[in-house]
């Protein structure tokens, strides 16, 4: 079955997408890296992050990989950019 | 020790607490994400309390540079409220690794932030010194980690005029 989530694009992932937010429709049960590959198939610049990314399901992080997400009707996704491996590294001196 | 109730808000969360004199005392903490200027003396004077003997802060400042490029200025965005949740699991961690903390406050700025001034700033309170020391570096350290706040910096370019602000703006711009 489908439904409708709110995915929300910060900083980078903004610029790239060129979009702030937008609702997409997917299955209920989907992987994290599933989810990912739908948002670079709308957005296929998007790639570039692929390595620096992370995903924010209902405010709780999910990494790209074969974690199945349960998601529900207006449920938030945010797309994350990382600026380095694993942290937002080196914000503050 | 007591567990912190649900959000009441983003201003504070009140948590009853026993301090080693056996007197009963409200723990805050506060987590306040805001487009205005930050004050360390408000910042600081949120935690103070008659049994803390000790009150450590961290002021996180706008660099001029990077890279050797000079920076005008930075530009924080939030995905505001994940930052906000994540911001007090941080201050439940600093309360479970430090139980005398009385209180916490961290305040953060979004948007435009000029160059040497504050862009974060925390205070923590505890009645001896060496816990809000090192609650305080936990913070800041498990914050540049955890917390969906972005940085931009505004480049100074040589080509950028006045006239065209808004453009130069996102032609000198890089994400950090």
């Amino acid at each position: 079955s489908l439904l409708q989530v709110l995915v929300l694009y910060f900083a980078k992932s903004a610029e790239l997408a060129e979009v702030r937010s937008e609702n997409i429709t997917v299955p209920h049960q989907v992987t994290s890296l599933q989810l990912w590959q739908e948002l670079v198939r709308k957005h296929p610049r998007l790639a570039a992050i692929r390595d620096q990314v992370v995903l924010a399901v209902r405010q709780e992080y999910a990494s790209l990989g074969d974690e199945l997400l349960i998601l529900h009707p207006g449920d938030e996704v945010a797309v994350i950019p990382l600026s380095g491996a694993s942290s937002f590294a080196d914000i503050y001196g | 020790m007591s567990q912190p109730a649900n959000d009441i808000g983003s201003a504070g969360l009140e948590v009853e607490n026993t301090d080693m004199s056996g007197c009963e005392i409200a723990a805050n903490d506060i987590v306040k994400l805001t487009h205005d200027k930050l004050s360390t003396e408000e910042v600081s004077m949120s935690v103070v309390c008659p049994s803390c003997g000790a009150v450590s802060l961290f002021i996180g400042i706008t660099r001029n540079s990077f890279e050797g490029k000079k920076v005008v200025e930075l530009e924080y965005e939030a995905y505001i409220p994940m930052a906000q949740s994540e911001m007090k699991k941080i201050c439940w961690d600093v309360r479970l690794k430090w139980p005398s903390v009385k209180h916490i406050a961290i305040h953060h700025r979004l948007g435009v932030v000029p160059v040497s001034e504050a862009s974060v700033i925390i205070a923590i309170s505890s009645p001896l010194r060496s816990e809000s020391l090192e609650a305080v570096k936990y913070c800041i350290d498990t914050l540049k980690a955890t917390v969906p706040i972005w940085k931009k910096e505004i480049y100074e370019t040589e080509d950028c005029s006045w006239k065209e602000n808004k453009e130069c703006r996102w032609a000198g711009s890089r994400e950090k």
